[in-house]
């Protein structure tokens, strides 16, 4: 597949202030985005990594509307990137370094540049927890990923465990499944927690087996590679050991909001509390998509928070302005 | 005058899919930094040899002159590309 710069163009040259920055380019800023230009506002995107979000790595995306046949996660983060694009979004793709959310003029920090707006969709998503036990730092990138359409190539013909059995754990091994030669999943519930069109699909694989109701303790490597996984039976407590190369983990998410503490309102795990209108506790400041509190993180409802978030933030921009 | 440096040869070891493969060449173009890229999913042999290398079984890892990088290490990659 060639690389392509076309639809990851950073704006040459960015202004020092814009109506509107949206933090993050994933399908919910990208379609704020597309609101917002359409409703007239100056728009900045500020992206760290690559726009599309979580569905820039992932295979296939098998219930976007419309696509029928599904559709490549590339692909569709690609489409939307263009899309925001065609109606004159400036994008910058660095990190984030410092927000100051408070008053009528925010200040957004990234690198060298200071950028100020009038309002903030906050649309930075989440990235995959770790499991915290022994040996998981030594061996990341050694046997452990997070990420099957990154890493699987290195793992054509082995035997790998995944851990978990959520959307993300069953999509992935679906997709582990074209070159390993067989999955042990590790799951803590005693039953698959993703949708039941996913676990219908796995569970029709020979090549895979699921201890439900266990623990990962510990992955034991040889200094160089990772070798096994320790995994310790809920119900009776007997530990078990299982030799392997390769290991998945896909146990949830963590939100992208360390650099909002104290200045927005988030839950006890870290998510932005905002209602469907995207308002968070703090004036002018929205959030959009995985990174706000809700029940349904999917593509469908983070490109809804995304366009709520621009009509909330040109409603609020216009009466900052002195109008209606 | 000023002579400037010849750049060092630099590989890029990717898969198509990996956002932190895509961010890492963006950024080697956004510089101007040639560079070859090679997708491990399609070259395995260029697999094993990364692996032999590095010990490392993810992408991307980003080869300057014969020392490889794991991972978008930017201040590293800066520091060996002289990119300011």
């Amino acid at each position: 597949m060639d690389f392509s710069l076309g639809s990851l163009q950073e704006s040459k040259e960015l202004k020092d202030s814009y109506d509107l920055i949206i933090l993050g380019g994933g399908p919910a800023g990208l379609t704020a985005a597309i609101y917002a230009r359409r409703s007239g506002l100056s728009t900045l995107v500020v992206e760290p990594l690559i726009t599309g979000g979580n569905i820039a790595s992932t295979e296939k995306v098998d219930n976007w509307p419309g696509d029928t046949d599904g559709v490549s996660g590339e692909e569709l983060a690609n489409r939307f990137t263009k899309h925001a694009e065609r109606f004159g979004t400036e994008f910058l793709y660095d990190d984030i370094t410092e927000v100051n959310l408070s008053g009528n003029e925010k200040i957004i920090k990234s690198g060298n540049k200071s950028i100020k707006s009038k309002a903030v969709i906050i649309a930075t998503g989440t990235h995959p927890r770790s499991i915290n036990v022994p040996g998981e730092k030594e061996y990341k990138g050694h046997g452990i990923s997070y990420c099957a359409t990154c890493d699987a190539p290195f793992f054509k013909g082995k035997d790998i465990v995944v851990i978990g059995a959520g959307n993300s754990a069953i999509e992935e091994s679906l997709y582990l499944l074209n070159f390993v030669k067989s999955i042990t999943f590790i799951q803590d519930l005693p039953y698959i927690t993703a949708e039941k069109i996913l676990a219908d699909e796995i569970q029709k694989k020979e090549n895979v087996k699921f201890y439900f109701e266990h623990l990962v303790k510990e992955f034991k490597g040889d200094g160089n590679k990772l070798t096994s996984v320790i995994f310790e039976d809920r119900k009776t407590g007997e530990t078990k050991e299982i030799k392997t190369e390769g290991c998945f983990v896909y146990i949830g998410l963590i939100p992208n909001t360390n650099l909002y503490k104290g200045q927005i309102e988030l839950d006890k795990y870290g998510y932005v509390i905002a209602n469907e209108d995207t308002i968070t506790s703090t004036s002018g400041v929205f959030a959009a998509g995985d990174v706000r509190v809700k029940n349904l993180r999917q593509i469908v409802t983070a490109v809804s928070d995304g366009a709520v978030a621009a009509y909330e933030a040109k409603k609020y921009i216009d009466k900052l302005n002195g109008g209606n | 005058m000023a002579v400037e440096k010849k750049q060092p040869r630099v590989i890029v070891f990717s898969t198509p899919s990996c956002p932190w493969c895509r961010k890492t060449k963006m950024y080697l173009k956004q510089n101007k930094i040639k560079f070859k890229d090679i997708d491990v999913s399609k070259d395995m042999s260029a697999a094993r040899d990364m692996v032999r290398m590095t010990g490392q079984q993810g992408v991307p890892v980003v080869l300057i002159g014969n020392r490889p990088i794991v991972g978008f290490n930017k201040p590293l990659i800066n520091k060996l590309l002289g990119i300011k």
